[in-house]
């Protein structure tokens, strides 16, 4: 329903401009069926249309006010009128031939007010919709918070509705393309720092948080330092969006530890100032019943020894007791994930505890299977699961208690290693919001491949935890911001529960997927072509999914291009945790670091 | 053996010429004067002179016709006449060579109501007025179509005195007739129906190469002036394939009629249609098949016109 009279009174208000003051583009075609959704328009010699262009027409009615209907340009097309044959160019060409060059443009109506579902009348004059017009055309004077995602073809701002990105009316983001060019990364980073930035979420925008997963290259591990590369254009484009060009202003990045290194350094290579390590203890592993997460590919799933992976995790959170760092278990003194493994299946193989480990139905084949995975798992997370760091030591990821966003590298581990982090972390993070039970502070969750973690076949712990984010986490705060190169890989629930669809370059196989249905086919074809920077979003209150480029990042994203760090950064050249704060800690007197 | 051509124009057309195996059939009485350019004894194909360059602007002119209804009055003492509603169109293209454009410039459009019958009035049908044009005599329905060609004459006639550049050359589908007075004139006759030259002249005719002339002759009838005939190229090789007559104001010099001949040998030949295009090719030319074509869009549609007219008449007697 557009409600007219509200209208009037927001300060952005705008109606369909009824009489622009632009010169006419064209005039309704009457040789193609003009309907209320969908008409053609022919342009006038002189002028043009180009894709995604925004146009206002109006019908007039006998026993009422005029309809106004607008729409963006979906299709465009120029023949020679008069010409029979192909070969006929060439004579035209020459001058031999009389014939007219007529384009003509295909309308996809996007509002139509009041309400009135009539098709405009062949021969009405068409503008261009400017201004507010253009503003009421896309819906954009209907949306009271709006955040700025780039601008149209036309170089004019375009905006999301913040209402279907916050839970308010819908949440979460599914961003689609090839690899490498659809800069899906970016294009989610971007908005992310125009929610942060926007100030149109108020103090929600402002308290949120975002949990981004840096699955490729160190690339998202800068978004904190200062892009060298920032030019004037760019600057300007941000100005444009009424957003500074300024890196994120508050990040926290986290990286495992490097493999073999027993004091527990970041593993990373060109970040060196502002990096926490991440890990978990033996004894958080055993009482957070951490080990199905090491049984996370979806594989996993199908096969029989998930029962006893569960008879495991019960059992070691039942036995497993603390102990300076690591757990005690039967007696034993356990120190690292190596010795664990070791001591599982030691236990599993022993006919006598067998059964007090996996319950008594269990046949040797699978244990068998069940030890061989495991095992396989040593090298893998013996450095992400730890019994001879400090417990005190602040090593896990939270981001109540981090930085506004909190960077998790997860480039330089293994498969196995990937899933576990992605699926311990996300499950922490969403166990805590079911606890504190509000949608308040938003969280935000970019994980790119998500066909790798919510793959539409099989299950695993990680798509269960992504599917209750995709279905519940609108209410309780936590919006998902997935990217994937093929979006017909990914869960289909996942998919739907998506209000806001982008799209940057799609494979040409993939774009024939019905997972794409809501590009009208023109733009399926685009979306072959995409420049990086372009990408087309559908949001649920405009019928057309718009076409935006967005700028070329104000942050750092790679080595080369990174300012100097941060101040807050510099604090630690190893590590942001301050040695010195263990000190001061209540019953901290027998961990002295030093 | 006889070697056998098949015409290249749509039996529906009728023949480029119409007569026997020796060329036109029907011998004209005109006095023709063929010792112009050279000597009749001399006559042989003249190719383009060397120098010789079309003008950079060709404008051409032709005009459409289309029977849209006939009709029937119904008079007071009861007598009936035939009538016929025709749409008429004329227009000018121009063909501006050098810059690569062919447009039209002018197109009018007119519509009559041709009618023997004293009593009959405009026929207005929406936006539409059909225009009574009396005919003399009894009216038959056949001889009614005859009568529309007059006003189209008249139509092509106002339309060519149109503005002109200096360099340029306008070429009138058909005969001159009374355009002769227009400078730089052609009149281009596709359909040879006279015989105007003697047998041993004709052989230089159907010897012409594509792109060749004969020399000027001159005409001496009423509508007459100075005329040669030229081969286009794209003809099926036949005889009589591929030539035109074309005529100049009997007003000029001799001199300025060999101009203009030398010019239209230099110019007409690149605007020849091909056979699979159109079905009077060569002769038609390309931008009068595309001028033809936008000029029957512009009668309008044929279905929707009988509609209008057979609504018309109906309230009309109601």
């Amino acid at each position: 329903m557009i409600r007219v009279s509200d209208e009037a009174e927001l300060p952005r208000s705008g109606k369909l401009n009824a009489k622009p003051d632009n010169d006419p583009v064209g005039r309704v075609l009457g040789t193609a069926d003009a309907t209320p959704l969908q008409f053609w328009t022919a342009v006038t010699p002189g002028s043009y249309l180009q894709l995604d262009d925004v146009v206002v027409t109006q019908r007039e009615l006998p026993d009422r006010e005029p309809v106004t209907i607008a729409g963006v340009v979906t299709q465009v097309r120029a023949r020679h009128e008069g010409a029979q044959f192909d070969s006929d160019v060439f004579a035209i060409a020459e001058g031999t031939l009389p014939a007219l060059v007529q384009e003509a443009a295909e309308i996809t109506t996007t509002r139509v007010d009041p309400e009135l579902y009539v098709p405009p009348a062949p021969g009405a004059v068409v503008h261009r919709a400017e201004g507010s017009a253009r503003d009421a055309a896309l819906h954009f004077d209907r949306m009271e918070r709006r955040i700025p995602m780039g601008t149209g073809r036309d170089g004019v701002p375009v905006f999301l509705n913040a209402d279907f990105l916050d839970g308010t009316r819908g949440a979460h983001v599914s961003i689609s393309g090839i690899s490498g060019v659809a800069t899906k990364t970016s294009f989610a980073t971007f908005l992310l720092y125009s929610v942060f930035r926007s100030g149109q979420l108020g103090a929600d925008g402002a308290n949120a948080r975002a949990l981004i997963f840096n699955v490729k290259g160190e690339d998202l591990l800068f978004l904190d330092h200062a892009n060298t590369k920032l030019d004037q254009p760019t600057t300007a484009a941000y100005k444009l969006l009424e957003l500074p060009a300024t890196p994120f202003s508050d990040v926290r990045v986290y990286a495992p530890p490097r493999a073999g290194d027993s004091s527990g350094a970041p593993d990373v290579s060109s970040r060196l100032t502002g990096v926490d390590a991440f890990y978990w203890t033996l004894e958080e592993f055993c009482d957070r019943k951490l080990l199905p997460y090491v049984f996370a590919d979806a594989d996993d799933e199908r096969q029989q020894y998930t029962m006893v992976v569960h008879s495991v995790t019960a059992h070691l959170n039942r036995y497993a007791v603390a102990a300076e760092g690591g757990i005690s278990i039967d007696g034993r003194r356990i120190s690292s994930y190596g010795d664990l493994v070791d001591h599982i299946v030691e236990q599993l193989t022993d006919d006598d505890t067998r059964s007090t480990w996996a319950g008594s139905a269990v046949n040797m084949g699978t244990v068998n299977a069940f030890a061989r995975r495991l095992i396989g798992s040593k090298r893998d997370l013996s450095r992400l699961i730890r019994g001879d760091l400090a417990t005190r030591r602040p090593h896990q990821i939270k981001t109540a208690e981090s930085a506004q966003v909190t960077v998790v590298d997860l480039h330089n581990l293994p498969d196995r290693a990937q899933r576990f982090v992605v699926g311990v972390t996300l499950k922490t993070e969403f166990d805590e919001k079911e606890k504190a039970g509000t949608g308040r502070p938003l969280l935000f969750v970019v994980l790119d491949e998500l066909n790798k973690y919510a793959p539409r076949e099989g299950s695993s712990p990680i798509k269960e935890v992504l599917l209750d984010i995709a279905e519940r986490g609108r209410s309780l705060g936590v919006i998902l911001i997935g990217a994937q190169q093929t979006a017909s890989e990914v869960e289909r629930r996942i998919v739907t529960n998506s209000a806001i669809r982008v799209v940057g370059r799609l494979d040409p196989a993939e774009a024939a997927r019905p997972e794409y249905g809501f590009l009208p086919p023109a733009m399926r074809q685009r979306a072959l072509l995409a420049r990086p920077g372009t990408m087309f979003v559908n949001q649920p209150d405009i019928p057309v999914p718009l076409c935006v480029e967005f700028p070329f990042p104000a942050w750092a994203t790679r080595k080369s291009e990174s300012g100097p760090p941060p101040a807050a950064s510099m604090r630690s050249i190893v590590q942001g945790a301050d040695p010195f704060a263990v000190v001061g800690r209540p019953g901290a007197d027998d961990d002295i670091p030093f | 053996m006889t070697r056998m051509f098949v015409d290249a124009w749509d039996p529906s057309y009728g023949s480029s010429f119409e007569g026997g195996e020796d060329g036109p059939a029907s011998p004209s009485s005109a006095q023709v004067d063929t010792d112009v350019e050279v000597p009749a004894a001399e006559w042989a194909p003249i190719d383009v002179p060397p120098g010789r360059r079309a003008p950079d602007v060709v404008f051409l002119v032709d005009g459409v016709r289309r029977n849209d209804a006939g009709l029937w009055t119904q008079e007071e003492d009861g007598t009936s006449y035939a009538g016929l509603a025709a749409s008429f169109a004329a227009g000018v293209v121009r063909c501006d060579l050098g810059r690569g454009s062919a447009e039209l410039v002018d197109a009018r459009v007119g519509r009559g109501l041709f009618t023997a019958s004293p009593s009959a009035q405009d026929l207005q049908t929406g936006m539409i007025r059909y225009e009574v044009h009396r005919v003399s005599g009894q009216g038959e329905a056949s001889k009614l179509p005859a009568a529309v060609q007059p006003q189209l004459t008249a139509l092509e006639i106002e339309i060519s005195a149109m503005a002109r550049q200096t360099e340029d050359l306008l070429v009138v589908d058909g005969p001159l007739r009374n355009r002769r007075h227009l400078p730089r004139t052609l009149g281009f006759v596709k359909r040879q129906q006279s015989q105007y030259l003697s047998a041993t002249l004709n052989a230089v005719v159907t010897a012409l190469k594509p792109g060749q002339r004969t020399p000027v002759f001159h005409l001496g009838t009423v509508w007459g002036g100075w005329s040669w005939y030229l081969r286009l190229p794209g003809g099926s090789g036949a005889p009589w394939s591929g030539i035109v007559r074309v005529e100049c104001s009997p007003d000029l010099t001799p001199e300025q009629a060999i101009e203009l001949a030398e010019l239209s040998g230099a110019t007409l030949p690149r605007f020849a249609s091909s056979a699979y295009k159109d079905p009077r090719a060569p002769q038609n030319l390309v931008p009068i098949a595309g001028l033809e074509r936008r000029l029957r869009g512009m009668l309008g549609d044929a279905r929707v016109l009988h509609r209008a007219l057979t609504l018309a008449t109906s309230r009309n007697r109601a």
